[in-house]
Order: structure tokens, then sequence, then C-alpha cells
């Protein structure tokens, strides 16, 4: 049962959850090596890999500082293309415009393209709702709209899910024969979306990057369901964030070089689109209209922050790939729509630090995020940041930040730090006893010894060792 | 439509509020230079673009094909014979057209059919689409394809066997380079590039092609 985003989160309920669920860990596990592995060798093939990145945050940073302005040339661009945009501050709103546009062209069907924000303003639910035919096309999205459950990775929506689950859904769904070949069922997939994506009213996809120059929207897939959107529907409905902006076309040559590696390691995605206007005069296919709904929903709040640079963000999932506690817990343990160290940031960012104050945690801080950011997010600098805003603002538990009072007093000293450090010494080489090995911790420490055994310390310090060396 | 303007003018007054500003910039601002040394990864003139191509196909499971320019129109219509193909639809106005290939092909039992002489619902009762092709790039092996009145949008997309035709002036080293050139040309209503047959992974990262556009791509690099 998917729990509804707006319920009361407790993430260390759900992180456990999902930590002693075998199947799912292992599933998640192999995934993201593998796309990890993948974008390693990928960039390898790159002249020089960290400058473009380091390029590709400049533009992206740039794009930022200067959002208002390129937000209007974007507009003036896609109207000039013969489309409309459609700013909005909120997922309501979102919604409106969106559904009003159906309603005004009179549209019944609609195929649905990958896309995060949809996600956030949870719109697909209330297409249905409204009576709406609304189809995702992308597989796997497709697979969490029919099982009625969440994307749990950016990239690969349920890479929660294993064969034989998808086997009997489609079973049940296309009222066929059991089968869990990936092939077989993708087939069926095929023939039953080709049938909606000829017959659609109406198009949405997503959007990778926005050119400000020429209006353009540009969307990158592996299946080809973008492209049956802006093909064969007579309205095209994109939507996307207003942080997706970048200055130029050749922006999208740099960007477009480093999106896929660190993604899904392939050196391009299967198809990269490229539109921004209904069809011109003479072509007998693509869209008649075009609208550009593009959601605020607490990015200018972000923008106006010191977290601006989380808002580089393009997407590609390459920081849950790499980080070692989304590979253990999953992304539905995140509670949101975006998921591991980038999750852990924005969605308190977006949607509240008081309701999400614990998922900054989520992290070792170990900096693998960071290295993996194709627009060089230091993640691990704004998670602590905002550990550090969420503690002085009293919105953790006493008891954490009681913790936090007396770990800062302890290491704030040399002479305190070594008098606890020898008091801890003592008192863990006392609980080990003969064997070495301790196997129960008191209070919140127990929690380590749940699971696995602690060695004891050595007998004296590192400290001590460097100052007995033989000069 | 005045209240959507309102509705714009809203979010962007935020957007300038949170960027510390009290009204909206009037000089471009200059945005950071793109070096070619840096974001190249294939220099033009230092290597063949035609042998990179070729082998960046076959990386992207795509046929490649150099044929010379007398021959193409032959060599297309033994290709489709030989594929078996019942029903093509083709790219009308350009270099697929002046091959006049769809004439040998009826007398071959083929039905071919240019774009304008087809709706875009009837596209999808036909095995093959054979496309012109605007650009090429070398680095990637894609296909740039421009819609426009004459190379309709779902050619290389519905029919499971896309066929494209290239002149092997229109290669490109480098993505830099293709949206250099693009940035400067009229762009027309949409632009795809096509790196290979659609494929999914979504279930269990099992690589499976032919999902929601062709399942074989072909390409003819004309010289």
């Amino acid at each position: 049962v998917v729990k509804n985003m707006a319920d009361e989160f407790d993430f260390e309920q759900s992180s456990s959850a999902a930590a002693g669920d075998e199947r799912l860990k292992s599933a998640v596990s192999a995934a993201t090596m593998r796309q990890y592995s993948g974008r390693q060798a990928r960039l390898g093939e790159l002249r020089d890999a960290d400058a473009l990145r380091e390029l590709a945050g400049q533009i992206k940073q740039h794009a930022l500082d200067h959002l208002d302005f390129y937000l209007e040339r974007l507009i003036a661009a896609v109207e000039r293309n013969g489309g409309k945009v459609h700013l909005v501050s909120t997922a309501a709103e979102a919604r409106e415009v969106i559904l009003g546009i159906a309603e005004k062209a009179e549209c019944r069907s609609v195929i649905k393209s990958k896309s995060m924000v949809s996600e956030e303003i949870e719109l697909t639910g209330e297409m249905e709702r409204r009576g709406l035919d609304v189809v995702e096309t992308d597989l796997g999205e497709f697979i969490v709209q029919i099982s009625h459950d969440r994307p749990s990775h950016i990239v690969a929506p349920i890479v929660h899910r294993d064969r034989a689950f998808v086997g009997r859904l489609f079973s049940e769904y296309f009222k066929t024969a059991f089968s869990d070949d990936p092939e077989i069922l993708t087939r069926q997939a095929r023939g039953h979306l080709r049938d909606k994506f000829r017959r659609a009213d109406m198009g949405m996809t997503g959007a990778n990057f926005l050119v400000a120059e020429t209006g353009q929207v540009c969307a990158v897939e592996n299946e080809g369901n973008v492209r049956q959107s802006i093909t064969t529907p007579r309205v095209l409905v994109t939507l996307a964030g207003i942080e997706k902006i970048v200055p130029r076309p050749a922006d999208l040559g740099v960007m477009l070089k480093l999106l896929a590696r660190s993604s899904t390691g392939q050196h391009l995605t299967v198809y990269t689109s490229l539109f921004g206007g209904p069809r011109k005069k003479g072509e007998k296919d693509g869209p008649e209209e075009f609208h550009l709904v593009l959601l605020d929903g607490g990015r200018s709040d972000i923008l106006g922050s010191k977290y601006r640079e989380t808002l580089r963000c393009i997407r590609c999932g390459a920081c849950l790939n790499a980080c070692p506690v989304y590979r253990k817990i999953g992304g539905h343990a995140y509670g949101h729509v975006y998921s591991g160290p980038i999750g852990a940031l924005i969605t308190p960012l977006m949607h509240g630090v008081e309701q999400y104050r614990e998922l900054p945690q989520a992290s070792s801080l170990c900096g693998a995020c960071f290295e993996a950011c194709p627009v060089k997010i230091d993640i691990p600098r704004h998670l602590v940041n905002l550990r550090e805003e969420i503690n002085s603002r009293r919105i953790n538990g006493r008891v954490e930040r009681m913790v936090y009072r007396v770990w800062a007093w302890g290491m704030g000293s040399p002479v305190l730090y070594r008098v606890m450090g020898a008091v801890q010494r003592f008192d863990l080489r006392r609980r080990g006893g003969k064997s070495g090995w301790i196997s129960r911790l008191p209070f919140v420490a127990g929690g380590w010894t749940q699971v696995r055994d602690l060695p004891t310390p050595a007998p004296r310090s590192f400290h001590q060792l460097w100052k007995s060396k033989p000069k | 439509m005045e209240e959507q303007a309102k509705m714009n003018e809203r979010v962007l007054e935020k957007v300038r509020r949170a960027l510390g500003r009290g009204a909206a910039i009037v000089d471009a601002p200059v945005a950071p230079e793109i070096h070619g040394a840096i974001a190249a990864r294939v220099v033009e003139g230092s290597e063949n673009l035609a042998e990179i191509f070729a082998r960046m196909c076959g990386e992207n499971h795509v046929g490649v094909e150099f044929v010379a320019a007398g021959e193409m129109s032959v060599r297309l219509v033994e290709f489709l014979l030989h594929e078996k193909v019942k029903r093509v639809a083709m790219s009308a106005g350009g270099l697929v057209s002046r091959l006049g290939a769809a004439e040998a092909l009826r007398r071959g039992g083929v039905e071919a059919r240019m774009w304008g002489e087809i709706t875009l619902d009837e596209v999808y009762d036909f095995d093959c689409g054979v496309t012109d092709v605007d650009y090429a790039v070398a680095e990637t092996g894609s296909l740039v394809v421009r819609a426009s009145e004459g190379n309709g949008r779902a050619l290389s997309l519905v029919p499971g066997l896309h066929v494209a035709v290239v002149e092997e002036s229109r290669l490109l080293a480098d993505l830099v380079d293709l949206f250099d050139v693009l940035g400067r040309e009229e762009t027309g209503s949409a632009v795809s590039l096509i790196t290979g047959p659609s494929k999914t992974s979504d279930i269990e990262m099992t690589l499976v092609r032919g999902v929601h556009g062709p399942m074989r791509v072909q390409v003819f690099v004309v010289g």
C-alpha cells in the first residue's frame, strides 16, 4: 500500500523496513552498481571529464543566477514559435492549468511520458479522477501506474520490482498466460500502448533542458514514447520545473555529453528530441497546439537561499547509484518523489524541513554523491548546512540536540577530547573482556550492535603511540 | 489570456526577489564560454569521421553501409526486397525521393508511398520508413532528423524498420558542432537525434530492443 505523501513521514520507520527487505536490497543494489560502473567507464571516454563537469556546473549556475532574465527570454522565444508558456506557483495551479488546457481543447485521451515534476504534482491520479483516459507510456512508469505504485528511482522507476512481479501483473492486466520473460512482457506493453498512441488527443512530456534562446524543450529517452507524444496528438503539453533552463543551444552539447553517461552509462540516449511549438505550415504530423507549463513549487525559495546550487540538478540519478545509503534502502524510504542524496536535500527544502527533518541524516557524508554529480553540486556540504539549520532552529528532538552539544563541547577542547577518549577506551575494553568483541552496547549505541559486533579498541590511542615513537 | 500573463508575472516577480533584484535585467548576461578543447570528444581533421561514425553505429546496433551516389537507388531497392518489407513509407522532397526507388519497389511487389500521399494514421500500418537525414554525428553515431513538410516525424518512428539515407558531406564530428550548426539554422518545429533502435531496461535491467520506436535501424551513407 502506498502512503499518501502528505501523511506524517517517519524516516526511521520507512528506512528500517526497507533495510530489512532482502529482495529489495539485492535488486536495488544490483541495479545501482551496474549503472554506477557504466558511468565510470563512460566518463573515461571524455577528454577531460572533470573539466567538462566543472563547465556544466558553471553553465547551470549562470542560468540560475540570471533565471529571471532567461525565463523572460524563454517565454518570448516559445511565443515566437507559436506556443504558450504558463508559469505556475503551486502544484494545484499546475494541475488546474493542464486540466484546463485539456478541457478547452476537448481532449479525452492522454499519452504521458515520464516526468518527475508530474509526480510532484500528482498529475496522473488527478487526470484519472477527472475522467481523462490517461496512460503512462514509459514501460517502467506504465508498470507503476497499473500497480498503483510509486517510482523509486529517478531513472529506473521500478528498480524495486522483479520480473516475476511484472509477469503476474501483466498476466492479470492483459488476461494472458503468465510469462516473466522481459522481451515478451515488453512486446505486450508495446502492442497495448501503440493503440493508445494512435488515438491520443493530448501528449504530455517532461523536459531535461529548456533552451532560453530558441524556446526549445530538450527531452531524452530510450523507448520512443516521448517522440510518440510529440508526433501523434494534436495537443502537446510539456511540464517542467523553472530551473531547467540553459541559455543557448550550444549548452546542450555540454550537458548531453554528461547526462546519459552519468545516468545509465550510455554515451547518449537512443532519442534526444528538441521541440518548442506547434507544427509548421505544411507539416502533417506534430501538435497543432503547444503549451509549456513551468512550476515554481518551492524552487524560488531555494533560489533565494544558500542552497541555490542544488537547483543545478539535472536529475540523472548518479548520486542515487553512488550512495551507500540509497543502495541499502531504495527510493521509497525517502518518502517523496526525489530520493537518494539529492532527495535528502531538496525534499526538505521544497516541502518543509519540519516534516522531513530526518532526511538530511540519511547520509554518511562519504562524498560519493559529490564525486558522481555531473554538475558538481556539493551535496555533502549542503547536507551538513541543512543539519546545522535544523539543529539551530530546534526542529529536531531534544536528545539529539543534547548529544550535539556534548559532542561539540568535547571536540572543541583537546584536553576533553583526550579524557573522553580514555574513558571510552577503558569502558569499551572492559565490556569486550577477553573475547575482544563487544556484542551489546547500552542506550542509542545499542542500535549499532544489534546486527554486528564491535571489536574492542587498542590499549593505546594513536596519539599515545605517535608520542612514544622513536624520533 | 490576460489571466495567464498576470500569473507569469507573479512567478517572475518571485524569482527576481529571490535573486535580490528590484527590476528586470536589461543587458544580456554573458554565459560561460564553451571551449572546444574541453567539450569536443572528436576533433574534425584529426580523425576519419566516416570511420568513427561507422564504429559508433556498430556500438549502437545500427546497420551501416557506405554506397556510391550512382548505386544508391539500386542498393536501396535490393536491401528492402531482401528484407521482405511489404509497405514502405518514404520522405518526400529530398534525397530519398530523388533516388526514385518507389517505382522499382512497386515492380518488386512492395507498396511504396511518399509522405505526401499518406496520412499519419496510415503510417501505423507500414512496416518500414525510409527517411532523409539532415546531419549525422560521428562522436555518437546519431542521425539528426528535422521535421518538415516532406519529412514527417512518424516516418522514422512508427514503422518497425527505419532506413536512413545520409550524404557523407553531412557528417559532423561532435555534438558541440551539431548544436552550433542547429543554433545558427532554422531548426523547424522539431529535431530528433536517433542513436539506435528503441530499447528499454526497465524490467530487471534486462535490455530489450524495440519498444515504442523501430526495432531496427539501417543507415546508408552516400559518398
